[in-house]
This record gives C-alpha cells, sequence and structure tokens, in this order.
C-alpha cells in the first residue's frame, strides 16, 4: 500500500513542474492567441541563467528565480516586438513556422555558445525531503508544486481583479472590441507574452536544480505542457493544474504498475491527448 | 602580391592529395560529453600527427560533423562526409543507435570506419559482415564481464545478494538486458527489480520508489550523463537504502563531481587522469598544455588513440587503399593509456580493440573519481553504504 501512496505522491509532485511550464504556454495560447512552439527553449533560458549565477556567482537558484524571471520576461518582450506582432493577422501556419524557428534559433544558439554538455547545479537542498511515514516527498518538487500552485492562483487574481487582467480577458475575447474601447492591444498582448516566457523560466530554474542545464532540456516538458494545455482547453488557465495532476499521475501510475511502464510513460501524454480529442468530440456532436 | 599568389600556390599544392579523416560525433544532445570530450581528443591527436610530418608527406586534415546523437541526423551527416567532401576514412561515433542507422550507408559506399564508441550488441550484428570496421570501444558484454568481475567480489566481501536494475529504453540499455539479468542469476544474485526508463526525461519516482521496495543491495543503472543528477537526486529525497550506486553512462554531468549527491556512485571507466600507465601519462601532460585542464572523459585519451593509431596505419601501407591499410591497422601493436592495443576477432566482428580487462571500477569521493577496483590499480577502499 506504500507503495501505491507514493506513487500517488510521486506523480503530484512531478505535475507541479508540469503545470508551472503549461500555464505559461496557456497564457500565451489564451491571451495571445498563439501556440510558441519555442515555449521550451525560454525554459531552456531560465535553466542557463541558474546554471551560470551558480557556478560563476554563486548564487542560489532560489534567489536567481525571481533574475530569470523578469531576465527572460525581458526576452520575451523584444521577441515579441521584433517577430511575434508581425504575425498575429496572419494565417495560423506562418505563426507556428515562425515560433518553431524562433525555438531552433534559441537551441542553436545556446549550442554555439555553451556546447551540448549537460550541466548540473548544486544546492544544499537538491536531495531533501520530508518523511510521512513511510512516505516520502521531495524538497524541491515540493518547492515546485507550491510555486505552481501560487502562480496560478495570482494568474487567476490578476485576470479576475486587476484592470490588467480584465484587458487581457477583453483582448482574447475580441481584439477589435478590445480597440474600439480603448485597450492598448499591443502593451497587452506584450505583457502576456512576456509573462508567459518569465513563467517558462521559473519552470527553467526549478528543472535546472531537479534535472540539468542544456540547450535541448526545454523539448521534453514543451511536450508534456501541450499535452496538457489540450486536456484543460485551449487557454483555459484554471484547468492547467488539474491537467497537470493528470498527467503527472496518469505517468506514475503507469511507470509503477505497467510491466516495462519505464518506456511507456512518455506515450501517456499522447494517449491523453487523443482521449482528450474524441471525447470532446464526441461531446460536441450531440 | 606575387608572394600572396606564391603562397596561395604552395597551400594549394600542400593541400592536394592530403588525406582527409571524417569525425562524426554527437556534439550535441545527450551524448555530447562524450562526443565533445573525443573531439578535443582528436584535436591533440592531429597536431602531433601534423607536427610529426603528417600522413604520407601532407597535413593530415579532419572533417567533423554533428550526428546531434540523433539517428536521423547522423545518416545525412555521415553520406554527406563520404560522398560530397569525400573523406578517404571515418572516424568517431558514439552512440549506437547512430551507429546502427548508418551501418547501411558504410556498407553500400565501403567505408573504412574505425569506430570509438557504440557498445551495444546490435551494433556489432549490423557490422559483422563489414570487412573495412575496427571497433576500438569494448562491446557492451565485455563491459558487463568486467561489471560483473566487480559485482561477484562484493557477493564475497559484503554478501551483496540482490539486484536491481534501470535501463534505458534505447539500444544501450535494452539489447542486453536478458542476457544481463541471466548473467546475474547464474552468478547467484537475486535480481529484484528490473525496469525501463526513457532517457533524458528525469522522471525517476516511480522507479526508486519500487526499488525502494524491492531492498536491493545493489542499484545498477544503464543510461546516459542526462540521468545521473535526476536518479541520484531521487535516490537521495527518497532514502532509498542501498549498498552501491552503479551506474555505466558513457560519461557523467559536467561538474556532478562537486555534488554531494554524487558522492559514492560508482561507475565504469576505461580510463582515468590518474592511471599511472607512462602512455597516459604522457596524454594527460599533452592535453594539459594544449586546452589548460584535464579531463576525466575517456572518450578524449580513446579519440586520441584513434586517430593516431589510423596515421600510423595510412603511413605503414603507404597509401589509402583501404586493403592495405586495414591490414596494417590489423596489425597494430602499440602501448596507450589503456594499455598496450592490439585487434583482435570480437564474437562477431573481425577487428575489435580493447576488451573486458581494460576497465576500471571507479567511485565518486571528495570531487573525484577514485579508482577502487581492480584492487591493484585501487586508491583508496570502496565506500559500502549498508
Amino acid at each position: 500500500m506504500d507503495l501505491f501512496f507514493q506513487t500517488l505522491l510521486n506523480g503530484l509532485l512531478q505535475s507541479g513542474i508540469y503545470a508551472l511550464v503549461a500555464s505559461g504556454l496557456a497564457l500565451a495560447v489564451g491571451v495571445v492567441g498563439i501556440v510558441n512552439f519555442a515555449h521550451g527553449e525560454f525554459l531552456m533560458l531560465g535553466a542557463f541563467l541558474t546554471w551560470g549565477l551558480s557556478t560563476y556567482l554563486g548564487v542560489d537558484p532560489l534567489v536567481s528565480l525571481p533574475l530569470a524571471a523578469v531576465a527572460v520576461f525581458a526576452v520575451g518582450a523584444l521577441t515579441y516586438r521584433v517577430s511575434i506582432r508581425h504575425v498575429l493577422l496572419a494565417p495560423e501556419l506562418n505563426q507556428m513556422l515562425l515560433t518553431f524557428g524562433l525555438g531552433i534559433l534559441l537551441q542553436n544558439l545556446a549550442l554555439m555558445l555553451l556546447g551540448g554538455n549537460t550541466r548540473t547545479v548544486t544546492t544544499g537542498y537538491q536531495g531533501s525531503s520530508i518523511s510521512l511515514g513511510e512516505l516520502s516527498v521531495g524538497g524541491p518538487k515540493l518547492i515546485a508544486f507550491g510555486f505552481a500552485a501560487a502562480i496560478l492562483a495570482g494568474l487567476y487574481a490578476v485576470l479576475y481583479r486587476t484592470t490588467l487582467g480584465r484587458q487581457m480577458r477583453a483582448v482574447a475575447q475580441n481584439r477589435r472590441g478590445s480597440q474600439l474601447i480603448g485597450i492598448d492591444v499591443d502593451r497587452v498582448y506584450l505583457i502576456a507574452f512576456g509573462v508567459s516566457c518569465g513563467l517558462a523560466a521559473v519552470a527553467g530554474v526549478l528543472v535546472a536544480v531537479l534535472l540539468f542545464a542544456s540547450p535541448t532540456v526545454g523539448l521534453v516538458f514543451a511536450l508534456k505542457a501541450f499535452a496538457i494545455i489540450v486536456m484543460a482547453g485551449l487557454g483555459n488557465l484554471t484547468g492547467v493544474l488539474w491537467a497537470s495532476v493528470v498527467l503527472g499521475v496518469s505517468e506514475a501510475l503507469v511507470q509503477t504498475y505497467v510491466p516495462g511502464g519505464g518506456g511507456w510513460s512518455d506515450a501517456v501524454f499522447f494517449l491523453l491527448i487523443f482521449a482528450t480529442l474524441v471525447f470532446r468530440s464526441f461531446r460536441g456532436s450531440r | 602580391m606575387k608572394k600572396m599568389l606564391l603562397t596561395g600556390v604552395l597551400l594549394a599544392l600542400s593541400g592536394a592529395g592530403a588525406v582527409k579523416v571524417g569525425v562524426l560525433l554527437p556534439l550535441s544532445g545527450s551524448g555530447s560529453v562524450s562526443g565533445q570530450a573525443a573531439r578535443n581528443g582528436y584535436l591533440l591527436a592531429l597536431d602531433e600527427i601534423n607536427r610529426a610530418g603528417g600522413v604520407l608527406g601532407k597535413p593530415l586534415e579532419l572533417e567533423f560533423a554533428d550526428d546531434g546523437s540523433s539517428p536521423a541526423k547522423a545518416v545525412p551527416e555521415f553520406v554527406k562526409l563520404v560522398t560530397v567532401d569525400k573523406v578517404d576514412f571515418m572516424a568517431g561515433g558514439v552512440s549506437s543507435a547512430t551507429s546502427i542507422a548508418i551501418s547501411g550507408p558504410a556498407k553500400q559506399y565501403g567505408t573504412f570506419m574505425a569506430w570509438i564508441g557504440a557498445a551495444a550488441v546490435p551494433v556489432e550484428d549490423a557490422f559483422a559482415d563489414h570487412k573495412y570496421f575496427f571497433h576500438y570501444h569494448p562491446w557492451s558484454y565485455y563491459n558487463f564481464e568486467a561489471i560483473l568481475g566487480y559485482f561477484k567480489t562484493l557477493k564475497t566481501q559484503k554478501k551483496a545478494r540482490n539486484i536491481a536494475i534501470a535501463y534505458e529504453d534505447g539500444p544501450f540499455g535494452s539489447a542486453g538486458i536478458n542476457d544481463t539479468v541471466a548473467a546475474f542469476k547464474k552468478a547467484g544474485f537475486n535480481v529484484v527489480m528490473t525496469e525501463k526508463f526513457k532517457t533524458g526525461s528525469g522522471n525517476f519516482g516511480p522507479i526508486i520508489s519500487k526499488a525502494k521496495a524491492a531492498r536491493p543491495d545493489i542499484f545498477y543503472w544503464v543510461g546516459y550523463d542526462t540521468d545521473a543528477l535526476p536518479l541520484a537526486t531521487e535516490i537521495k529525497q527518497q532514502n532509498l537504502q542501498v549498498g552501491l550506486v552503479y551506474g555505466t553512462p558513457p560519461s557523467w554531468p559536467v561538474g556532478f563531481e562537486k555534488n554531494q549527491l554524487a558522492d559514492n556512485i560508482a561507475g565504469l571507466s576505461l580510463w582515468l587522469p590518474s592511471s599511472p600507465q607512462a602512455e597516459s601519462r604522457k596524454f594527460v601532460a599533452a592535453y594539459r598544455k594544449k586546452f589548460g585542464n584535464v579531463t576525466e572523459e575517456y572518450f578524449a585519451p580513446l579519440a586520441y588513440v584513434n586517430l593516431k593509431t589510423l596515421a600510423a596505419a595510412i603511413n605503414g601501407a603507404g597509401g589509402t587503399d583501404k586493403d592495405k591499410v586495414a591490414a596494417a591497422l590489423a596489425a597494430t601493436n602499440t602501448p596507450t593509456p589503456f594499455g598496450p592495443l592490439t585487434f583482435s576477432k570480437s564474437n562477431k566482428t573481425q577487428y575489435q580493440g580493447f576488451k573486458a580487462g581494460n576497465w576500471l571500477h571507479f567511485q565518486f569521493q571528495g570531487d573525484s573519481r577514485v579508482p577502487v577496483y581492480p584492487i591493484k590499480f585501487a586508491q583508496k577502499p570502496m565506500v559500502w553504504n549498508k
């Protein structure tokens, strides 16, 4: 029975990282209306910033977290200004090609500047855990889960309790109408895209602590984030947390209880995307 | 103007007819630590070869290509080196998956291959009938022979009986897993867990939970450098009580030894900078002089030996005729940082370099890799945590 509860706990904790990555992506999709295939590369920027600050300046990753968030917010805002805004009215295929290209560009820039080596960060709390009887809760994953919950709650509060949030929701619903009532749509998009990238960087900081920093580290998480936003419904921020939990726990159960499950766990998100799309189309046809 | 023209003509003439060696390496992706280390080894060897007069009286040329640790990228890079760049010989090759992928074009073009990595048995199967395939790295069954020897010692000395195995689901981890389990059982061990994982996923929580329930004496994992820290973190977080954690990645993450979670994790290496052989000391000194530091990755000296022996064989053959170079390389008998190198048959291929006896077992202790077995090379006693 301990194994079952530990498996649930493992899945729940893993879902924290997934939720962090997916919340940023959901914001970009929901507000700006663009599927950002470079989202994983913004995560990678956060991971490398953490590694750099930790290795060369001895900055603790938790201290570098706000620095990474702000720095990558700036990179995201610049990316929006230079490229994204020019394709917002273009066909979706063009938008996807642009963000896909951005991802390749960022990944290869990282390869050129930093090489392909796997870099790790050392902290005193990396192996820390809390014991609950026979069960064990990993410290960094607990922190990640806490951040994810706090950030999603914060985002929700911003969207539903502030003027900026109301503007974001208005722009998401009707770009033309929002312009007509005087909302600076371009500014709202810039902030939303920047925040989306900043959130990816926050996830990157925790990924650097839990795993490693490398030019390709973002890819695994970006794919999972796409599965989550499909499950949650495109742009549905409130659905991100439960969808992340569904993915994290499903993977853990498959890994533990399906024979050879470690090899199958990466197929879980494909299965969940498939099941979600079938369910939605079935519900829609009634 | 005349002087510049003359220099250009001379350079063009000196390059004409020069021997070109294509080097296919994972300079990015999951195998990049090994690939980057190998690249430095090749560059060091190239310097020494050309300083000593080059090959066939001309400077040797290297053409590097990045296979991105991906079979899909490896094939076009390989074909380009062979057909467009028209290299005379191919060297490199770290990943088993990429090596299997290029086996078709290699046989199609009859490419001469002096290969440093790719330990999985399916690679041996793929190149079994290729008459120009020289394999320097021990095949995985030689690696396992060395590991089994070490574990048998732990069985005697530490009463280690139960082994939990975690392996990546690519050719490197999966190919020999059934034989591995059978051999452990035959040697009197209980294999209490055998679990697959996806390399680079970093999601080891469930595997360690299962290992904890199985109560192993040894946790043995076969994967890549990207898996090392997430595994070590999860083992610590879930407080897996185990005598020894033993991993066999081709390389370890940069700076892993400085992380306290690496303490007492053991592994396998063909070479360490502290290896006592004279050739190893010479290599370390030359490497330090060129790069300002020293690497602990054995793919650097392996690549160095690879190019030096290939160049010697071309010189010995007096030309680039593949049959003559193969005959010269097959006759190699030279000291290296790993011990003497000669080629002999393996289970399926004609020219196999290093074998089980070349492996060292080390343990991360105090920020570095310390040899702990075989006893004659041990610098400190092994730490057993049970």
